[in-house]
């Protein structure tokens, strides 16, 4: 139905498939609903010169933003939103806008305006992702927007100097944190249990916080004191991103072994569920004569023998 | 956003005075309209005037718990974020409203050439504001699809309940009001905005339902309402 989508956005590491929030948020979608995209990523290549990654590429049509990029998505029909009431849209648009506004800033400062994280994490990497000599002057550019946006939409008075904003957006992004720990409480996701729109957009925001390693960390142990973030954030890379995690970290071994057990409980509930299925087929009183039916049907045609084999 | 304020307070059923002043947004701490002056005590922003009056003993969200204080504010940044920043493009980024309406009334208060040096500032601020956020490339239908966007996620969520958490106003209530009266009653070249608003008819039965309830005590008031809410885009 649909030809092969491009995705072409930054690549990952210490366990996360993207370090960018906005990739990993299309990443994340696209697993959620199903939709059948090739990630390519950026290495050494002139495309980051148009800077505006994620980009998705299907057929002659070129998509940028996140949003924009999931309408699309949505338009062809890979819809992780299906099941929700229109309420929960409503709440989905709202809480998208309460990450943009509170949690971004820091995010953004956290990576790209932090000295030492800057210096000592983010510039080398996506360096060492960027062709020569794009690579001297890319990442100095994006911090240069980084630290315009959060001027420009946090900075007005009575925050005067860099330090006042700084602290008024890591206080913003806590606040933020703590609001959607108790959104979350105690259910897998947010809505239930299949993973919609908004658990793209917070696993998007969140994962970068939570995996990177960084010199200096406050939000990342202010995130590691909500077990239910970190959880969802575990769920969703074991069981969506099981083949694109790359072990890099040393506490990568630890993660995997706890992801293993996980895993694990998780097989033997879906076994335990298929058990209990079985049972109830077995006892329902139409059974017999079905299968009486499909045996009848295997004889006479060859069509009905998948037919035969998938009933118990 | 005046009306916002007077609307929360008036739920607070705390007593207001509303005066315009032409230098109200360098009197302001903050550099915001509106702001209130309480005895000696001057605090700017719906967020810390909250917080004021919440530490004076009044407080319109109390009754709600955990969760529904997480969407109430949600629902308040998803206003911020579309319904003001839809505002502040349609007034400074389109050229025609810029040219015959924006300029003419937030100049009025001071003489050539001052009024248009003002002016011209306070656009090319925005427009760097709207570039910073990516709103620059963004053509009027898009804007005014996002808008109607935002006004259907808060038709769903009032519903058929007379408030956003069902019989108590709270500061949402406020926020909300304040905005969709605005957009309803300041008149721009086309009315493309005000008729998004329109399509849905429990936002415009809400913003009678508050208008009536807590602003028709003032009858004078509401007169020199509709005159302010048309002066008050000229002070944002």
């Amino acid at each position: 139905m649909a030809a092969p989508m491009e995705l072409s956005c930054w690549g990952g590491d210490w366990g996360l498939p993207s370090l960018h929030p906005e990739s990993l948020t299309v990443m994340a979608y696209a697993k959620f609903s199903g939709a059948p995209l090739t990630v390519t990523t950026i290495n050494k290549s002139w495309r980051a010169l148009k800077a505006d990654l994620p980009v998705l590429v299907a057929e002659d049509i070129v998509i940028s933003q996140p949003a924009k990029i999931l309408n699309f998505l949505r338009k062809q029909k890979y819809n992780a939103d299906y099941d929700l009431s229109a309420k929960q849209g409503a709440d989905t648009l709202a809480y998208i806008a309460l990450l943009e506004e509170k949690l971004l800033p820091a995010l953004l400062h956290t990576f790209w305006i932090e000295a030492e994280n800057y210096c000592n994490v983010t510039k080398p990497w996506f360096a060492s992702r960027i062709a020569f000599p794009l690579n001297l002057y890319l990442p100095g550019k994006m911090s240069r927007e980084a630290l315009n946006r959060i001027l420009l939409t946090k900075g007005g008075p009575p925050l005067y100097s860099l330090t006042e904003v700084e602290a008024q957006i890591y206080r913003d992004a806590k606040e933020c944190l703590n609001l959607l720990s108790k959104r979350l409480g105690t259910s897998q996701f947010f809505f239930g249990d299949t993973p919609t729109t908004l658990d793209a957009f917070v696993f998007g925001f969140l994962a970068p916080i939570y995996k990177v390693c960084f010199p200096r960390v406050h939000l990342q142990e202010h995130l590691k004191q909500l077990p239910n973030l970190c959880r969802f954030c575990d769920d969703i890379l074991t069981c969506y991103f099981r083949g694109a995690v790359s072990g890099h970290s040393p506490a990568g071994q630890d993660t995997a072994d706890a992801n293993l057990q996980k895993l694990t409980q998780l097989v033997n509930k879906e076994s335990n569920l298929i058990e209990k299925m079985d049972d109830n087929l077995r006892k329902s009183p139409h059974h017999p004569p079905r299968k009486l039916t499909t045996l009848k049907l295997a004889a006479g045609g060859e069509e009905s023998s998948p037919m035969s084999r998938l009933s118990p | 956003a005046t009306l916002c304020f007077q609307a929360f307070l008036q739920m607070c059923n705390l007593p207001i005075r509303v005066i315009c002043r032409a230098n109200a947004e360098y009197m302001s701490p903050s550099g915001k309209v509106p702001f209130i002056h309480v005895g000696n005590q001057v605090v700017s922003e719906l967020g810390p005037i909250v917080q004021f009056v919440k530490a004076k003993g009044h407080s319109l969200s109390d009754g709600l718990d955990e969760v529904q204080k997480a969407e109430m504010k949600a629902y308040m940044e998803l206003v911020n974020n579309m319904l003001l920043t839809a505002e502040l493009y349609l007034q400074w980024c389109d050229d025609v409203t810029v040219e015959e309406i924006t300029h003419p009334r937030y100049g009025s208060p001071y003489p050539w050439p001052l009024n248009r040096i003002l002016s011209y500032q306070k656009q090319w601020e925005v427009r760097r504001k709207m570039k910073a956020i990516g709103w620059a490339e963004k053509t009027l239908e898009q804007v005014l699809e996002d808008v109607d966007q935002c006004c259907h996620a808060l038709s769903q969520r009032l519903g058929t309940q007379p408030y956003f958490f069902n019989k108590q106003p709270t500061e949402l209530d406020a926020l909300v009001f304040g905005h969709l009266f605005t957009i309803l009653t300041t008149q721009l070249i086309t009315d493309e905005l005000s008729e998004k608003v329109k399509n849905y008819s429990n936002l415009t039965a809400f913003c009678r339902r508050i208008e009536q309830q807590y602003f028709e005590g003032h009858e004078r008031d509401s007169s020199t309402i509709a005159a302010r809410s048309s002066k008050r885009s000229l002070l944002r």
